[in-house]
Protein backbone atom coordinates (compact mmCIF):
# COMPACT_ATOMS: atom_id res chain seq x y z
CA UNK A 1 0.00 0.00 0.00
CA UNK A 2 1.12 3.36 -0.71
CA UNK A 3 0.95 6.40 1.36
CA UNK A 4 -1.96 8.78 0.40
CA UNK A 5 0.43 11.62 1.51
CA UNK A 6 3.03 10.88 -0.91
CA UNK A 7 0.57 9.88 -3.85
CA UNK A 8 2.22 10.97 -7.08
CA UNK A 9 0.68 9.25 -9.47
CA UNK A 10 -2.60 12.14 -10.37
CA UNK A 11 0.76 14.52 -10.33
CA UNK A 12 2.41 12.76 -13.34
CA UNK A 13 -0.37 11.42 -15.00
CA UNK A 14 -1.50 15.03 -15.14
CA UNK A 15 1.53 16.13 -16.99
CA UNK A 16 1.69 12.85 -18.70
CA UNK A 17 -1.80 13.66 -19.94
CA UNK A 18 -0.58 17.81 -21.05
CA UNK A 19 2.08 16.17 -22.82
CA UNK A 20 -0.03 13.71 -24.97
CA UNK A 21 -2.04 16.89 -25.73
CA UNK A 22 0.50 19.03 -26.69
CA UNK A 23 1.36 15.96 -29.47
CA UNK A 24 -1.68 15.67 -30.68
CA UNK A 25 -1.01 18.99 -32.23
CA UNK A 26 -4.11 20.85 -33.74
CA UNK A 27 -6.47 17.77 -33.46
CA UNK A 28 -7.24 14.39 -35.07
CA UNK A 29 -9.29 16.97 -37.81
CA UNK A 30 -6.88 19.33 -38.92
CA UNK A 31 -3.97 16.51 -38.92
CA UNK A 32 -6.04 14.75 -41.44
CA UNK A 33 -6.37 17.56 -43.51
CA UNK A 34 -2.93 18.24 -43.07
CA UNK A 35 -2.16 15.03 -45.10
CA UNK A 36 -4.50 15.43 -47.17
CA UNK A 37 -3.05 18.37 -48.63
CA UNK A 38 0.13 16.33 -49.27
CA UNK A 39 2.31 17.94 -46.26
CA UNK A 40 3.50 15.49 -43.37
CA UNK A 41 2.83 16.95 -40.01
CA UNK A 42 5.40 19.06 -37.87
CA UNK A 43 6.24 15.91 -35.89
CA UNK A 44 7.10 13.85 -38.53
CA UNK A 45 9.10 16.32 -40.34
CA UNK A 46 11.47 16.70 -37.20
CA UNK A 47 11.50 12.76 -37.38
CA UNK A 48 12.56 13.17 -40.85
CA UNK A 49 15.54 15.59 -39.90
CA UNK A 50 16.99 14.96 -37.56
CA UNK A 51 19.48 11.69 -35.96
CA UNK A 52 16.87 9.31 -34.06
CA UNK A 53 16.46 10.15 -30.77
CA UNK A 54 18.50 13.65 -30.31
CA UNK A 55 15.35 15.98 -30.08
CA UNK A 56 15.19 18.39 -27.15
CA UNK A 57 11.94 19.97 -27.02
CA UNK A 58 11.96 23.88 -25.26
CA UNK A 59 8.54 24.80 -23.77
CA UNK A 60 5.96 21.82 -25.46
CA UNK A 61 3.85 23.08 -22.93
CA UNK A 62 3.24 26.60 -24.39
CA UNK A 63 -0.63 27.70 -25.05
CA UNK A 64 -1.36 31.14 -26.34
CA UNK A 65 -2.02 32.44 -23.02
CA UNK A 66 -4.11 35.02 -24.48
CA UNK A 67 -7.52 36.40 -23.40
CA UNK A 68 -8.98 37.29 -26.23
CA UNK A 69 -8.62 33.78 -27.53
CA UNK A 70 -10.69 32.53 -24.96
CA UNK A 71 -10.66 28.80 -23.07
CA UNK A 72 -9.31 27.11 -26.43
CA UNK A 73 -5.77 25.47 -26.52
CA UNK A 74 -3.06 25.95 -28.80
CA UNK A 75 -1.10 23.72 -28.72
CA UNK A 76 2.61 25.06 -28.17
CA UNK A 77 1.47 27.56 -28.96
CA UNK A 78 1.85 26.38 -32.96
CA UNK A 79 5.24 27.06 -32.94
CA UNK A 80 7.57 23.81 -32.32
CA UNK A 81 11.31 24.55 -30.81
CA UNK A 82 13.62 22.60 -29.81
CA UNK A 83 17.76 21.37 -30.27
CA UNK A 84 18.69 18.01 -32.29
CA UNK A 85 21.03 16.90 -34.40
CA UNK A 86 21.92 16.07 -37.52
CA UNK A 87 25.14 14.02 -38.49
CA UNK A 88 25.86 14.26 -34.80
CA UNK A 89 25.79 18.25 -34.84
CA UNK A 90 23.40 20.19 -32.99
CA UNK A 91 20.93 22.50 -34.84
CA UNK A 92 18.06 24.27 -33.37
CA UNK A 93 15.39 24.03 -35.01
CA UNK A 94 11.59 26.25 -35.28
CA UNK A 95 8.81 24.74 -36.80
CA UNK A 96 5.69 26.36 -37.51
CA UNK A 97 2.54 23.48 -36.68
CA UNK A 98 -0.03 24.17 -39.52
CA UNK A 99 -2.57 22.35 -37.74
CA UNK A 100 -3.13 25.27 -34.80
CA UNK A 101 -4.47 27.78 -36.01
CA UNK A 102 -2.62 27.42 -39.63
CA UNK A 103 0.82 28.38 -38.19
CA UNK A 104 -0.22 31.69 -37.28
CA UNK A 105 2.44 33.29 -35.20
CA UNK A 106 1.56 34.20 -31.84
CA UNK A 107 2.95 36.03 -29.30
CA UNK A 108 3.81 32.94 -27.13
CA UNK A 109 5.30 30.69 -30.10
CA UNK A 110 7.77 33.87 -31.09
CA UNK A 111 9.14 34.53 -27.69
CA UNK A 112 9.99 30.46 -27.78
CA UNK A 113 11.85 31.11 -31.27
CA UNK A 114 13.32 34.43 -29.77
CA UNK A 115 14.36 32.25 -27.12
CA UNK A 116 15.52 29.66 -29.56
CA UNK A 117 17.88 32.29 -31.81
CA UNK A 118 19.12 33.65 -28.74
CA UNK A 119 20.84 29.80 -27.73
CA UNK A 120 21.20 29.33 -31.32
CA UNK A 121 23.72 32.34 -31.56
CA UNK A 122 25.11 32.05 -28.21
CA UNK A 123 25.74 27.97 -28.13
CA UNK A 124 26.63 28.75 -31.90
CA UNK A 125 24.88 26.53 -33.80
CA UNK A 126 22.59 26.17 -36.90
CA UNK A 127 19.36 27.18 -37.34
CA UNK A 128 16.63 25.80 -39.56
CA UNK A 129 13.02 26.97 -39.80
CA UNK A 130 10.31 24.61 -40.92
CA UNK A 131 8.25 27.23 -42.04
CA UNK A 132 4.38 26.08 -42.94
CA UNK A 133 2.61 29.55 -41.11
CA UNK A 134 -0.23 31.95 -42.72
CA UNK A 135 2.20 34.29 -40.52
CA UNK A 136 1.08 36.94 -37.85
CA UNK A 137 -2.16 35.77 -35.73
CA UNK A 138 -4.04 38.95 -36.55
CA UNK A 139 -6.68 38.19 -34.11
CA UNK A 140 -4.04 38.88 -31.51
CA UNK A 141 -1.83 41.77 -33.22
CA UNK A 142 -3.97 44.08 -34.80
CA UNK A 143 -3.59 46.65 -32.64
CA UNK A 144 -0.54 49.52 -32.53
CA UNK A 145 1.16 47.16 -29.98
CA UNK A 146 2.83 46.35 -33.90
CA UNK A 147 4.74 49.32 -33.13
CA UNK A 148 6.73 46.96 -30.38
CA UNK A 149 7.08 44.59 -33.10
CA UNK A 150 9.90 43.43 -35.43
CA UNK A 151 12.70 41.67 -33.19
CA UNK A 152 13.23 38.63 -35.06
CA UNK A 153 14.37 40.29 -38.18
CA UNK A 154 16.71 42.68 -36.64
CA UNK A 155 17.92 39.38 -34.10
CA UNK A 156 17.66 36.90 -37.93
CA UNK A 157 20.33 39.67 -39.35
CA UNK A 158 22.66 39.91 -36.43
CA UNK A 159 23.10 36.02 -37.10
CA UNK A 160 23.97 35.83 -40.55
CA UNK A 161 27.09 34.64 -41.02
CA UNK A 162 28.06 33.64 -37.96
CA UNK A 163 25.54 30.22 -38.06
CA UNK A 164 24.20 28.68 -40.55
CA UNK A 165 20.45 29.95 -41.40
CA UNK A 166 18.18 27.11 -43.34
CA UNK A 167 14.39 28.35 -44.17
CA UNK A 168 12.84 25.07 -45.42
CA UNK A 169 9.47 25.99 -47.27
CA UNK A 170 7.02 23.44 -46.51
CA UNK A 171 3.46 25.48 -46.84
CA UNK A 172 1.96 28.57 -47.99
CA UNK A 173 3.91 31.74 -46.16
CA UNK A 174 2.84 34.89 -45.79
CA UNK A 175 4.46 38.75 -44.59
CA UNK A 176 6.24 37.53 -41.48
CA UNK A 177 7.03 33.89 -42.98
CA UNK A 178 8.00 35.30 -46.23
CA UNK A 179 10.91 37.44 -44.56
CA UNK A 180 12.44 35.07 -42.85
CA UNK A 181 13.83 33.23 -45.60
CA UNK A 182 14.66 36.41 -46.99
CA UNK A 183 16.91 36.65 -44.69
CA UNK A 184 17.74 33.07 -44.41
CA UNK A 185 20.69 31.46 -46.17
CA UNK A 186 19.30 28.41 -47.94
CA UNK A 187 15.61 28.08 -49.25
CA UNK A 188 14.30 24.77 -50.43
CA UNK A 189 10.43 24.71 -51.74
CA UNK A 190 8.07 21.77 -51.93
CA UNK A 191 6.51 21.71 -55.26
CA UNK A 192 2.92 22.10 -55.20
CA UNK A 193 2.35 23.26 -51.48
CA UNK A 194 4.76 25.65 -50.76
CA UNK A 195 4.67 29.62 -51.60
CA UNK A 196 5.91 33.19 -50.02
CA UNK A 197 4.49 36.45 -50.63
CA UNK A 198 4.65 39.06 -48.89
CA UNK A 199 1.30 39.22 -48.88
CA UNK A 200 -1.21 36.93 -48.95
CA UNK A 201 -3.91 36.14 -51.70
CA UNK A 202 -6.71 37.66 -49.65
CA UNK A 203 -4.38 40.94 -48.84
CA UNK A 204 -3.51 40.74 -52.41
CA UNK A 205 -7.13 40.94 -53.33
CA UNK A 206 -7.96 43.56 -51.23
CA UNK A 207 -5.10 45.82 -51.14
CA UNK A 208 -4.34 45.84 -54.97
CA UNK A 209 -7.25 43.94 -56.91
CA UNK A 210 -5.31 41.44 -58.13
CA UNK A 211 -6.82 37.51 -58.28
CA UNK A 212 -3.54 35.34 -58.04
CA UNK A 213 -3.63 31.91 -56.15
CA UNK A 214 -0.61 31.26 -53.60
CA UNK A 215 1.25 29.30 -56.50
CA UNK A 216 0.86 31.92 -59.19
CA UNK A 217 2.10 34.09 -56.99
CA UNK A 218 5.02 32.73 -54.93
CA UNK A 219 5.14 29.35 -55.68
CA UNK A 220 8.44 27.31 -56.34
CA UNK A 221 7.89 28.04 -59.78
CA UNK A 222 8.43 31.74 -59.51
CA UNK A 223 10.75 32.12 -57.20
CA UNK A 224 13.44 28.98 -58.41
CA UNK A 225 12.75 30.09 -62.07
CA UNK A 226 11.74 33.77 -61.93
CA UNK A 227 12.66 35.81 -58.67
CA UNK A 228 15.86 34.02 -57.73
CA UNK A 229 14.76 34.06 -53.90
CA UNK A 230 14.84 30.33 -52.67
CA UNK A 231 17.84 28.02 -54.07
CA UNK A 232 15.89 24.83 -54.93
CA UNK A 233 12.16 23.38 -55.78
CA UNK A 234 11.87 19.56 -54.32
CA UNK A 235 9.11 17.03 -54.95
CA UNK A 236 7.89 16.67 -51.28
CA UNK A 237 8.48 17.05 -47.53
CA UNK A 238 10.77 14.11 -47.03
CA UNK A 239 13.12 15.53 -50.07
CA UNK A 240 13.26 18.88 -48.69
CA UNK A 241 13.96 17.50 -45.18
CA UNK A 242 16.92 15.47 -46.61
CA UNK A 243 18.39 18.16 -48.57
CA UNK A 244 18.64 20.40 -45.74
CA UNK A 245 20.14 17.43 -43.69
CA UNK A 246 22.53 17.36 -47.19
CA UNK A 247 22.98 21.55 -47.03
CA UNK A 248 24.60 22.04 -43.68
CA UNK A 249 27.12 18.62 -44.36
CA UNK A 250 28.88 21.32 -46.25
CA UNK A 251 29.00 24.03 -43.38
CA UNK A 252 30.93 23.95 -40.03
CA UNK A 253 28.68 25.03 -36.91
CA UNK A 254 29.27 28.03 -37.09
CA UNK A 255 32.10 31.07 -38.75
CA UNK A 256 34.52 30.36 -36.19
CA UNK A 257 35.24 26.43 -37.48
CA UNK A 258 36.61 25.18 -40.88
CA UNK A 259 33.49 23.08 -42.87
CA UNK A 260 33.86 19.81 -42.15
CA UNK A 261 35.81 17.31 -44.41
CA UNK A 262 34.24 13.86 -45.43
CA UNK A 263 36.70 10.61 -46.15
CA UNK A 264 36.27 9.66 -49.87
CA UNK A 265 37.57 6.92 -51.57
CA UNK A 266 37.63 9.35 -54.96
CA UNK A 267 41.83 9.65 -55.51
CA UNK A 268 42.10 13.70 -55.31
CA UNK A 269 45.21 13.07 -58.29
CA UNK A 270 42.25 10.88 -60.26
CA UNK A 271 42.76 11.77 -64.23
CA UNK A 272 39.59 13.48 -65.12
CA UNK A 273 40.05 12.37 -69.01
CA UNK A 274 36.43 12.51 -69.87
CA UNK A 275 36.85 16.48 -70.50
CA UNK A 276 38.61 16.13 -73.41
CA UNK A 277 35.46 14.44 -74.37
CA UNK A 278 32.75 17.47 -72.51
CA UNK A 279 35.04 20.63 -73.84
CA UNK A 280 35.03 21.64 -77.45
CA UNK A 281 38.24 22.83 -78.44
CA UNK A 282 36.29 25.45 -80.58
CA UNK A 283 35.92 27.93 -78.64
CA UNK A 284 32.96 29.32 -80.18
CA UNK A 285 30.86 25.83 -79.62
CA UNK A 286 28.74 25.50 -76.56
CA UNK A 287 28.88 22.76 -74.11
CA UNK A 288 27.55 21.73 -70.69
CA UNK A 289 29.49 23.23 -67.54
CA UNK A 290 27.44 20.96 -65.52
CA UNK A 291 29.10 18.30 -66.89
CA UNK A 292 32.98 19.52 -65.89
CA UNK A 293 31.51 20.30 -62.44
CA UNK A 294 30.44 16.54 -61.83
CA UNK A 295 33.87 15.02 -63.41
CA UNK A 296 35.81 17.09 -61.27
CA UNK A 297 34.43 16.47 -57.64
CA UNK A 298 34.21 13.60 -55.03
CA UNK A 299 32.31 10.89 -56.16
CA UNK A 300 30.43 13.63 -58.82
CA UNK A 301 28.46 14.24 -55.84
CA UNK A 302 27.35 18.10 -56.18
CA UNK A 303 24.17 20.08 -54.43
CA UNK A 304 23.37 22.82 -57.01
CA UNK A 305 22.80 25.78 -56.05
CA UNK A 306 19.56 28.34 -57.41
CA UNK A 307 20.02 25.59 -60.67
CA UNK A 308 16.93 26.54 -62.38
CA UNK A 309 17.95 30.64 -62.35
CA UNK A 310 20.15 32.37 -63.95
CA UNK A 311 21.26 29.61 -65.79
CA UNK A 312 24.23 31.10 -67.72
CA UNK A 313 26.24 30.79 -64.36
CA UNK A 314 26.71 27.59 -62.35
CA UNK A 315 26.69 27.60 -58.49
CA UNK A 316 27.07 24.58 -56.53
CA UNK A 317 28.38 22.88 -53.00
CA UNK A 318 30.41 19.77 -53.94
CA UNK A 319 33.78 18.88 -52.23
CA UNK A 320 37.37 17.76 -53.41
CA UNK A 321 39.44 15.73 -51.84
CA UNK A 322 37.10 15.50 -48.59
CA UNK A 323 37.18 19.07 -48.68
CA UNK A 324 33.69 21.22 -49.25
CA UNK A 325 33.61 24.09 -51.62
CA UNK A 326 32.04 25.93 -53.49
CA UNK A 327 32.01 26.02 -57.27
CA UNK A 328 30.97 29.32 -59.47
CA UNK A 329 31.36 28.40 -62.94
CA UNK A 330 30.12 30.03 -66.82
CA UNK A 331 27.97 28.01 -68.53
CA UNK A 332 28.34 28.50 -71.88
CA UNK A 333 24.99 26.60 -72.98
CA UNK A 334 23.45 29.03 -72.01
CA UNK A 335 23.71 33.10 -73.26
CA UNK A 336 27.21 31.69 -74.23
CA UNK A 337 27.79 31.96 -70.69
CA UNK A 338 28.21 35.66 -70.83
CA UNK A 339 27.16 37.51 -67.70
CA UNK A 340 23.94 39.53 -66.82
CA UNK A 341 22.55 41.31 -64.08
CA UNK A 342 21.11 37.53 -62.47
CA UNK A 343 24.12 35.93 -62.89
CA UNK A 344 26.41 38.87 -61.36
CA UNK A 345 23.59 38.71 -58.38
CA UNK A 346 23.67 34.71 -57.94
CA UNK A 347 27.54 34.77 -57.72
CA UNK A 348 28.15 37.61 -55.35
CA UNK A 349 25.59 35.92 -53.46
CA UNK A 350 27.05 32.10 -53.68
CA UNK A 351 30.64 33.85 -52.99
CA UNK A 352 29.51 35.65 -49.82
CA UNK A 353 27.66 32.58 -48.50
CA UNK A 354 30.91 30.28 -48.87
CA UNK A 355 33.18 33.12 -48.05
CA UNK A 356 31.31 33.86 -44.52
CA UNK A 357 31.48 30.23 -43.57
CA UNK A 358 34.94 29.89 -44.70
CA UNK A 359 34.52 27.05 -47.58
CA UNK A 360 36.68 27.48 -50.21
CA UNK A 361 35.87 28.97 -53.50
CA UNK A 362 36.73 27.55 -56.97
CA UNK A 363 36.30 29.21 -60.35
CA UNK A 364 35.79 27.43 -63.71
CA UNK A 365 35.76 29.97 -66.28
CA UNK A 366 34.99 30.45 -69.86
CA UNK A 367 33.22 33.35 -70.27
CA UNK A 368 32.74 35.49 -73.29
CA UNK A 369 32.46 38.94 -70.65
CA UNK A 370 29.13 41.19 -69.63
CA UNK A 371 26.67 41.33 -72.34
CA UNK A 372 26.94 44.78 -73.35
CA UNK A 373 23.71 46.98 -74.82
CA UNK A 374 21.45 49.35 -73.87
CA UNK A 375 19.32 46.09 -72.54
CA UNK A 376 21.70 45.67 -69.66
CA UNK A 377 22.51 49.14 -69.05
CA UNK A 378 18.96 49.40 -68.18
CA UNK A 379 18.69 46.80 -65.89
CA UNK A 380 21.70 48.08 -63.69
CA UNK A 381 24.57 45.65 -64.93
CA UNK A 382 27.26 48.11 -63.45
CA UNK A 383 26.14 47.78 -60.71
CA UNK A 384 25.33 44.12 -60.27
CA UNK A 385 28.65 43.51 -61.73
CA UNK A 386 29.84 45.54 -59.00
CA UNK A 387 28.33 43.46 -56.59
CA UNK A 388 30.38 40.42 -58.26
CA UNK A 389 33.28 42.31 -58.21
CA UNK A 390 33.03 43.18 -54.31
CA UNK A 391 32.29 39.84 -53.17
CA UNK A 392 34.98 38.08 -54.88
CA UNK A 393 37.64 41.02 -54.40
CA UNK A 394 36.66 40.64 -50.36
CA UNK A 395 36.35 36.67 -49.92
CA UNK A 396 39.19 35.76 -47.61
CA UNK A 397 38.56 31.81 -48.36
CA UNK A 398 41.30 30.06 -50.34
CA UNK A 399 40.58 30.99 -54.02
CA UNK A 400 41.32 28.72 -57.16
CA UNK A 401 40.89 29.71 -60.33
CA UNK A 402 40.71 27.52 -63.81
CA UNK A 403 40.45 29.15 -67.14
CA UNK A 404 39.13 26.88 -69.26
CA UNK A 405 38.65 28.41 -72.67
CA UNK A 406 37.60 32.39 -72.67
CA UNK A 407 37.66 34.47 -70.06
CA UNK A 408 37.66 38.11 -71.21
CA UNK A 409 37.81 41.60 -69.80
CA UNK A 410 35.84 41.73 -66.21
CA UNK A 411 34.45 38.45 -66.93
CA UNK A 412 38.27 37.27 -66.13
CA UNK A 413 38.09 39.76 -62.99
CA UNK A 414 34.69 38.69 -61.55
CA UNK A 415 35.92 35.11 -62.04
CA UNK A 416 38.40 35.48 -59.81
CA UNK A 417 41.46 36.73 -61.95
CA UNK A 418 45.30 36.74 -60.82
CA UNK A 419 44.93 40.21 -59.44
CA UNK A 420 41.87 38.75 -56.87
CA UNK A 421 44.22 36.84 -54.55
CA UNK A 422 43.63 33.97 -56.47
CA UNK A 423 45.64 31.22 -55.03
CA UNK A 424 46.30 29.26 -57.53
CA UNK A 425 45.65 29.86 -61.05
CA UNK A 426 45.92 27.64 -63.62
CA UNK A 427 44.77 27.18 -67.32
CA UNK A 428 44.04 25.01 -69.93
CA UNK A 429 45.86 24.90 -73.36
CA UNK A 430 42.86 26.73 -74.59
CA UNK A 431 42.43 29.56 -72.38
CA UNK A 432 42.05 32.49 -74.36
CA UNK A 433 42.81 35.58 -71.43
CA UNK A 434 42.25 39.22 -72.73
CA UNK A 435 40.53 42.22 -72.77
CA UNK A 436 38.27 41.57 -75.16
CA UNK A 437 38.08 39.03 -77.89
CA UNK A 438 39.86 39.45 -81.41
CA UNK A 439 36.74 40.20 -83.94
CA UNK A 440 35.74 42.86 -81.07
CA UNK A 441 39.13 44.65 -80.89
CA UNK A 442 39.41 44.56 -84.27
CA UNK A 443 36.99 47.50 -84.96
CA UNK A 444 38.43 49.24 -82.34
CA UNK A 445 42.07 49.18 -82.89
CA UNK A 446 41.59 49.34 -86.38
CA UNK A 447 38.49 51.12 -86.96
CA UNK A 448 40.31 54.19 -89.16
CA UNK A 449 42.06 51.21 -91.77
CA UNK A 450 39.01 49.35 -91.97
CA UNK A 451 36.83 52.48 -92.70
CA UNK A 452 39.55 53.77 -95.53
CA UNK A 453 38.78 50.63 -97.49
CA UNK A 454 35.74 51.35 -99.96
CA UNK A 455 35.02 47.44 -100.94
CA UNK A 456 33.19 45.70 -98.63
CA UNK A 457 34.56 42.41 -99.74
CA UNK A 458 38.07 43.51 -99.45
CA UNK A 459 37.12 45.63 -95.88
CA UNK A 460 35.81 41.85 -94.46
CA UNK A 461 39.63 40.21 -95.73
CA UNK A 462 41.26 42.53 -93.95
CA UNK A 463 39.21 42.68 -90.76
CA UNK A 464 39.90 38.71 -90.73
CA UNK A 465 43.57 39.21 -91.66
CA UNK A 466 43.67 41.72 -88.71
CA UNK A 467 41.75 39.85 -86.32
CA UNK A 468 44.23 36.97 -86.74
CA UNK A 469 46.95 39.01 -85.79
CA UNK A 470 45.62 40.00 -82.57
CA UNK A 471 44.42 36.43 -82.22
CA UNK A 472 48.01 35.38 -82.22
CA UNK A 473 48.51 37.82 -78.91
CA UNK A 474 46.17 35.87 -77.17
CA UNK A 475 47.91 32.79 -75.99
CA UNK A 476 47.97 30.98 -72.35
CA UNK A 477 51.68 30.45 -72.49
CA UNK A 478 52.13 34.58 -73.25
CA UNK A 479 50.58 34.79 -69.73
CA UNK A 480 52.01 31.59 -68.13
CA UNK A 481 55.60 33.64 -69.69
CA UNK A 482 54.76 36.43 -67.60
CA UNK A 483 54.11 34.11 -64.54
CA UNK A 484 50.78 35.30 -64.55
CA UNK A 485 49.38 32.08 -64.49
CA UNK A 486 51.06 29.18 -62.31
CA UNK A 487 50.42 26.55 -64.12
CA UNK A 488 48.95 25.84 -67.77
CA UNK A 489 47.35 22.39 -67.15
CA UNK A 490 46.20 18.81 -68.99
CA UNK A 491 42.27 19.15 -68.77
CA UNK A 492 42.91 15.63 -67.20
CA UNK A 493 44.72 16.97 -64.38
CA UNK A 494 42.30 19.70 -63.58
CA UNK A 495 40.81 17.77 -60.53
CA UNK A 496 44.90 17.25 -59.49
CA UNK A 497 45.27 20.63 -59.72
CA UNK A 498 42.09 22.14 -57.94
CA UNK A 499 43.18 19.61 -55.07
CA UNK A 500 46.58 20.41 -55.35
CA UNK A 501 46.15 24.37 -55.05
CA UNK A 502 43.37 23.69 -51.77
CA UNK A 503 45.53 21.70 -50.40
CA UNK A 504 48.64 24.65 -50.42
CA UNK A 505 46.59 27.21 -49.10
CA UNK A 506 44.14 25.70 -46.74
CA UNK A 507 45.59 27.84 -43.51
CA UNK A 508 45.23 31.21 -45.80
CA UNK A 509 45.21 34.38 -43.95
CA UNK A 510 44.63 37.60 -45.14
CA UNK A 511 44.38 41.44 -43.40
CA UNK A 512 42.43 43.98 -44.27
CA UNK A 513 42.26 47.22 -42.89
CA UNK A 514 39.48 47.73 -40.35
CA UNK A 515 36.71 49.36 -41.05
CA UNK A 516 32.83 48.68 -40.42
CA UNK A 517 31.95 47.43 -43.78
CA UNK A 518 32.29 48.03 -47.17
CA UNK A 519 29.33 49.95 -48.91
CA UNK A 520 28.31 47.33 -50.91
CA UNK A 521 26.41 47.88 -54.51
CA UNK A 522 23.84 45.88 -54.58
CA UNK B 1 1.22 27.75 -79.12
CA UNK B 2 4.15 27.65 -77.74
CA UNK B 3 6.57 30.93 -78.20
CA UNK B 4 10.32 30.68 -78.64
CA UNK B 5 11.84 34.40 -77.84
CA UNK B 6 15.41 35.14 -77.90
CA UNK B 7 17.13 35.54 -74.83
CA UNK B 8 19.99 37.79 -76.11
CA UNK B 9 20.56 40.67 -78.63
CA UNK B 10 22.07 38.63 -81.35
CA UNK B 11 22.75 37.67 -85.07
CA UNK B 12 21.19 34.83 -86.64
CA UNK B 13 23.96 32.25 -87.69
CA UNK B 14 22.06 29.18 -88.52
CA UNK B 15 18.50 28.15 -88.77
CA UNK B 16 18.20 24.59 -87.99
CA UNK B 17 14.49 24.02 -88.88
CA UNK B 18 12.10 24.18 -91.37
CA UNK B 19 8.28 25.17 -91.04
CA UNK B 20 5.80 22.35 -90.88
CA UNK B 21 8.66 20.21 -89.62
CA UNK B 22 8.54 17.61 -86.41
CA UNK B 23 10.75 18.78 -83.41
CA UNK B 24 11.49 17.24 -79.77
CA UNK B 25 11.72 18.89 -76.67
CA UNK B 26 15.41 19.60 -76.80
CA UNK B 27 15.77 20.29 -80.23
CA UNK B 28 18.12 23.28 -81.64
CA UNK B 29 15.58 25.70 -83.85
CA UNK B 30 18.50 27.75 -84.87
CA UNK B 31 21.69 29.21 -83.60
CA UNK B 32 22.39 32.55 -82.50
CA UNK B 33 25.94 34.64 -82.45
CA UNK B 34 26.66 36.93 -79.93
CA UNK B 35 28.89 37.83 -77.48
CA UNK B 36 31.63 35.75 -79.28
CA UNK B 37 29.41 32.75 -78.97
CA UNK B 38 27.40 30.59 -80.79
CA UNK B 39 24.01 29.94 -78.60
CA UNK B 40 21.52 27.37 -79.44
CA UNK B 41 17.86 28.37 -79.31
CA UNK B 42 15.84 25.21 -78.33
CA UNK B 43 12.48 23.94 -78.00
CA UNK B 44 11.41 23.40 -74.71
CA UNK B 45 8.21 21.87 -75.98
CA UNK B 46 7.57 18.57 -78.51
CA UNK B 47 5.72 19.66 -81.22
CA UNK B 48 5.08 21.02 -85.11
CA UNK B 49 7.22 24.64 -86.34
CA UNK B 50 4.48 26.43 -87.13
CA UNK B 51 5.76 30.18 -88.16
CA UNK B 52 9.78 30.73 -88.25
CA UNK B 53 10.64 34.57 -87.79
CA UNK B 54 14.31 34.69 -88.40
CA UNK B 55 16.70 33.76 -91.35
CA UNK B 56 20.66 34.00 -91.57
CA UNK B 57 22.15 37.10 -90.89
CA UNK B 58 19.54 39.08 -89.57
CA UNK B 59 19.51 40.35 -86.02
CA UNK B 60 17.25 39.64 -83.21
CA UNK B 61 16.61 41.90 -79.77
CA UNK B 62 15.91 40.29 -76.77
CA UNK B 63 12.26 38.98 -76.51
CA UNK B 64 11.94 38.85 -80.17
CA UNK B 65 9.78 36.05 -81.61
CA UNK B 66 11.91 32.95 -83.06
CA UNK B 67 9.01 30.69 -83.37
CA UNK B 68 5.71 28.97 -82.88
CA UNK B 69 5.43 25.48 -81.90
CA UNK B 70 2.44 23.97 -82.54
CA UNK B 71 2.49 22.04 -79.01
CA UNK B 72 1.78 18.29 -79.14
Amino acid sequence: MSDPRHDWRPLVGDLAERRARALEMGGADRVARQRELGKLTVRERLDLLLDPGTWVEYALLADHMDAGLGDRYLAADGAITGIGEIDGRPVAVAAYDFTVMAGSMGGVGESKIARLRAHALSQRMPFVWLLDSAGARIQSTSGSTFAGAGALFREQVAMSGVVPMVAAMLGHCAAGTAYIPGLADFVPMVKGTSSMALGGRHLVKAAVGEDVTEEEMGGSAVHTKISGCADLEVADDAECLRIVRQYLSFFPQHNGLQPPRRATSDPADRRTEELYDIVPTAPRRAYDMRKVVTAIVDDGDVLWMKPEWAKNLVTALARIDGQPVGVVANQPMVLGGALDVNAADKAARFVWLCDAFNVPLVFLHDVPGFIVGSAVEKQGIIRHGAKMLFAVSEATVPKISVILRKSYGAGYFVMNGLAYEADYIVAWPTAEIALMGPDGAVNIIHRRVLEAIEDEEERKAKRLELAEEIRANIDPYIAAGHAQLDDVIDPAETRAAIARGLRVSADKRVDRPARKHGVLPV
Amino acid sequence: MHEIKAEIAANVWQVVVEEGQMVAEGDEICILESMKMEIPVITEVPGVVRELHVAPEQTVQEGDLIALIDES
